[in-house]
């Protein structure tokens, strides 16, 4: 069993937060999902093989998922959480829609967008500050994911600003994560819109984007940081290798 | 390994990654890494993986998290030292 490092108030805050999320689930997530299909009027390749191997991955309960992607535009996870699950199996199978750790300064500067986040399965954090912050809320996401919820996380802590998966923009928060968690499995997502050339804030309204996913469970022999950096390491690799063959298959 | 050698080396270290080499010039133990010498966040684990390879120690995850100054890391450094 994982170590939950979370003290009884952060528990019982976490598990508030999931259960107003859960109760609200059918309101917000079809709205969400509504907005990105007729306002953004975005469409997804590739969300029936998508969906049936996410469906498939978390047919086992009792081993732990995290979801990690590339990372292009502010609406990623969102559009992810789209892709894996039609929005009906995410309201009646709450624990598979994803928890999101987004900038705070992009999506927690004001209280209406705290409590919207705070709905969403969100967990803000502030890359590059403080590093006891950053921590804790990797500690919440552990305590989440031992308790049969799907975690979502950017390996390169950042949207790609090459447009293109970095594999030396290693860090050392998801091996963390995987490491904290026993039997982790990663599923790999690798997702981009046909017009999407580089980083952006939100991609253009009618694109269509393509996904595909892997599913994989990294092990290190190396222990301490080292071990977190090398699986950090590993799930990079495996999405540069999923956008090489996004680019091959285009 | 006393202290001061242990600051020295931690700024030896931190060097290639800074960007305001002139608050480097004038580091002290409560210099902040991130805000006052400019390193990079995702540089961070290089700088931590050198402390590892140069001091052959081991250090977890979780005393990353307890890496914000100078002063930190040389604490830091000490304590897995002994």
């Amino acid at each position: 069993m994982p170590a939950f490092p979370l003290n009884a108030s952060e528990r019982r805050a976490l598990d508030f937060q999931r259960l107003v999320g859960r109760v609200l689930a059918p309101m917000w997530i079809p709205v969400c999902v509504g907005i990105m299909y007729f306002v953004f009027r975005w469409r997804i390749e590739g969300t029936q093989e998508a969906r049936r191997t996410y469906t498939q991955i978390r047919h086992n309960r009792a081993t732990p998922v995290l979801i990690c992607a590339n990372h292009l535009t502010m609406f990623d996870s969102c559009v992810i959480a789209w892709a894996l699950a039609s929005p009906w199996r995410n309201v009646a199978d709450y624990a598979s829609l994803p928890w999101n750790t987004p900038e705070r300064a992009n999506f927690a500067s004001t209280w209406w967008k705290r409590a919207l986040v705070w709905l969403m399965k969100c967990l803000p954090v502030q890359r590059g500050g403080d590093r006891r912050a950053v921590g804790a809320v990797l500690k919440q996401l552990i305590y989440l994911m031992g308790r049969g919820e799907a975690g979502l996380l950017f390996p390169e802590g950042g949207r790609s600003r090459t447009g293109r998966v970095n594999t030396q923009a290693v860090t050392y928060g998801i091996g963390r994560v995987v490491r904290a968690l026993p039997g982790c499995r990663v599923v790999c997502v690798y997702l981009r819109g046909k017009a999407q050339e580089t980083w952006t804030a939100r991609p253009k309204s009618g694109e269509t984007f393509r996904i595909s996913v892997a599913c994989f469970e990294p092990k290190s022999d190396h222990r301490g940081l080292r071990g977190s950096v090398d699986i950090s390491g590993q799930i990079l690799e495996r999405l540069a290798a999923m956008e090489r063959e996004h680019f091959d298959g285009r | 390994m006393d202290r001061e050698e242990a600051f020295e080396k931690v700024v030896k270290i931190l060097t290639p990654h800074v960007k305001d080499q002139t608050a480097l010039a004038s580091a002290s133990d409560k210099t902040n890494i991130l805000d006052d010498l400019k390193v990079n966040s995702a540089r961070l684990v290089d700088v931590v993986l050198a402390f590892e390879d140069e001091f052959d120690i081991e250090i977890p995850d979780e005393d990353v998290d307890s890496v914000n100054t100078i002063g930190d890391c040389v604490k830091l450094i000490l304590a897995k030292s002994s």
